[in-house]
């Protein structure tokens, strides 16, 4: 894979950080994604893999065009309905690019530890630890094994 | 700068299911055997399983698409003109290393398809032949299961015993019980216990991303090491981009960049091609000659045609009893093969498995790979709660049939990262596929409702499912209508053999592999009984 470099600016990253919010909404006592400090890593996720580079060079990019974002104080000024409305107009718009930058932004959400205790998932790698299954139990056999053999004979 | 290597009496090309078992079962023999691998050795701590981001890597650098990873050590496919993208991984061991194991045989009818339902062609062998073979490659990988299967004819004793099929798969059996269908625990080269030095498996679940605790039946852990004992010598970071022949057109062996981009050529008495369905013709049609205008081994101009994937749709049940069914190997629990035979009350010939399968971690379930994508907003995270470890799915493959115009072609401009051509699928759907899967996810919603699912969520395409890569070399009695002979052994060339999956006439219902491995071990009999020429 190659690098592709977004280049963020200082209000892209604020934009980032609010349409985090609204992607994944606090919930318990988490903030939203954007407010847990997981722009940072959307943005680095974002630079190494080209798909999602461009995914959110080209949201970011739309959000800014939008007229109702392009009011005074911007997409971070509007109110909660007006970017959710926003963002669903997008979606609309481009959804496979949009399908592309929600999809970074759960891998980085679902990556965090924080989120991981919350949803008691065991965080870190799958092994060496696995998981405990019961061994298998022939008795479940019962009633398929009495079936005739029906394969075709050729 | 050009390297020539001392001459080897048989050369392999590829190291995965198949030109592994070629190697092993050769390096039993009296020959001298290299192997060419492009890619290198995985180590047990570089598995993403190993790893915190193992959901990352799997979407990234440890994909199933070699399109998606775009490592240097793999080739682009061209898929522009294919609904489904064709996966596979390049290093030792092959397509081993990616993929999850489940292991069933061809059916006896599988081999009569002509004779019984009036389609495709019949294969040049039958079932009773490979058997054998099946049994040889089962115990090589390690095969875990249970005899007593009544949709499939009796077997050997399997070399361990099931592995486990949890709550969800036994919630899944007593539903196919109830309905009266078949099911049965997999076949899966997966360890129940310790096999060969091998650990056994500890149901992390993701199979798929290779196995560092070597539970899984991998040719990196499960042959290669015995055949190198024995004298076999493996090459690693080797490309072939091309099978030298000589006037009459018999291979005189293979030419290869290094890893530091040097040609190389090895010479040798004779060629096994292993590199699978899309890889083997590719390098077969980049080496045309005087003797082969049209591509090596091609006089009967199939080189390439015929590609078979099994196309897949799945069906994913939601239920909402937490178990967890992210607990065990992703796509070995049982199958069911109720609907596996031609039905003349149907509107297409022959039929399909179901494969049943669990769910993975929490960025697979968001990102919706078992049971699509969990809406973001507000409603996030209660339905993110309701589907996590909460999802069972049933796998359709479905018999695909062989039809020329889905092929394998090198693409003019697209290359590989040292100017190989790359190779461009042309594939369609065909009719009788699309009615196979139709009535497959029919009954499978019949299936998971009966199971107690809570919503059932059909897909009735998998785009990323290209799995299995057949055809496009295929075996056959007459030499103008097939590539090799019921050996594997060209019709064109008496020292060029091919062994991957591109000689499958048609494809079953089944995965692959056990017939991959059990048609190679049985070639590699061959040239160890029958050509004792080949030996220097």
């Amino acid at each position: 894979m190659t690098d592709y470099q977004i280049n963020l600016t200082d209000t892209d990253r604020i934009v980032l950080k609010e349409t985090m919010n609204l992607i994944l909404p606090p919930v318990d006592e988490l903030p939203g994604a954007g407010d847990m400090g997981l722009a940072s890593n959307a943005e680095e996720l974002a630079n190494r893999i080209p798909k999602y580079g461009l995914a959110t060079r080209r949201v970011l990019d739309a959000i800014a065009l939008d007229p109702s974002a392009r009011a005074e104080g911007g997409f971070a000024a509007l109110d909660q309905d007006q970017r959710n409305s926003a963002l669903k107009t997008l979606e609309a718009s481009i959804p496979e690019t949009f399908d592309n930058f929600v999809d970074l932004i759960y891998i980085v959400y679902y990556s965090d530890e924080r989120v991981h205790k919350r949803i008691e998932w065991r965080t870190g790698p799958l092994q060496p630890l696995g998981w405990e299954l019961p061994p298998f139990n022939p008795q479940i056999l019962e009633t398929t094994a009495k079936r005739k053999p029906f394969w075709r004979k050729a | 700068m050009s390297i020539k290597h001392p001459k080897t009496d048989i050369l392999i090309i590829g190291s995965g299911a198949s030109g592994a078992a070629v190697a092993w079962r050769l390096s039993k023999s009296q020959f001298n055997v290299v192997c060419l691998e492009q890619g290198r050795w995985i180590k047990p701590e570089e598995f993403p399983n190993e790893h915190s981001d193992w959901e990352i890597q799997a979407r990234t650098n440890w994909a199933f698409d070699p399109n998606v990873r775009g490592l240097d050590v793999d080739y682009p496919i061209n898929v522009d003109e294919s609904p489904i993208d064709p996966l596979m991984f390049n290093a030792v061991g092959g397509s081993t290393i990616h993929w999850t194991a489940h292991t069933p045989r061809f059916h006896p009818s599988d081999f009569r398809v002509k004779t019984l339902d009036g389609v495709a062609d019949d294969w040049p062998l039958t079932y009773d032949e490979v058997e054998p073979f099946y049994d040889a490659y089962d115990e090589l990988m390690g095969c875990s299961g249970i005899n007593g299967d009544p949709a499939n004819p009796p077997r050997k004793e399997r070399p361990m015993p099931p592995i486990p099929i949890g709550p969800d798969g036994e919630r899944m059996a007593k539903a196919f019980d109830r309905l009266g269908w078949h099911w049965w625990p997999s076949d899966s080269y997966v360890n129940s216990t310790p096999y060969r030095g091998r650990q056994a498996c500890n149901n992390c679940g993701n199979t798929g991303l290779g196995c560092s605790r070597g539970a899984k039946g991998q040719t990196d852990v499960a042959i290669w090491p015995e055949a190198i004992q024995n004298g076999v010598e493996l090459r690693t970071e080797a490309r072939v981009f091309r099978i030298e022949t000589d006037a009459q057109g018999r291979a005189t062996g293979a030419s290869y960049y290094d890893a530091d981009g040097n040609v190389n050529f090895q010479p040798a008495n004779a060629v096994v091609l292993a590199m699978n369905g899309i890889g083997t013709p590719r390098i077969m049609l980049n080496s045309k000659s005087d003797a082969y205008p049209d591509g090596l081994c091609n006089s009967s101009g199939l080189l390439g045609k015929n590609l078979m994937f099994h196309p897949y749709a799945m069906v994913s049940g939601l239920f909402q009893d937490g178990l967890q069914t992210y607990k065990g190997p992703l796509a070995n629990m049982i199958l069911c093969q109720e609907f596996y035979e031609t039905d003349p009350a149907k509107n297409f010939v022959r039929g399909y498995t179901y494969q049943v399968a669990r769910s993975s971690g929490p960025i697979s379930t968001a990102c919706g790979y078992m049971f699509g994508r969990v809406p973001w907003g507000a409603e996030h995270h209660a339905e993110f709660e309701r589907r996590f470890g909460d999802v069972t799915v049933l796998g359709v493959i479905g018999e695909d049939l062989p039809e020329e115009h889905n092929r394998v072609e090198l693409d003019p401009k697209l290359t590989d990262s040292n100017g190989i051509p790359a190779p461009k699928v042309f594939y369609k759907l065909s009719t009788n596929s699309r009615n196979q899967l139709d009535d497959a996810i029919e009954n499978a919603v019949t299936a998971l409702n009966e199971a107690g699912a809570t919503q059932v969520l059909p897909t009735r395409f998998l785009k990323v499912a290209g799995w299995h890569l057949m055809g496009t070399a295929r075996m056959g009695e007459d030499p103008n209508a097939s590539v090799v002979d019921r050996w594997g052994q060209a019709h064109d060339a008496d020292n060029i053999f091919i062994v991957d999956g591109s000689v499958f006439v048609t494809c079953a219902a089944v995965n692959p592999t056990p017939t991959i491995g059990a048609l190679a071990l049985r070639t590699a009999e061959y040239i160890d009984n029958k050509r004792a020429d080949l030996k220097s």
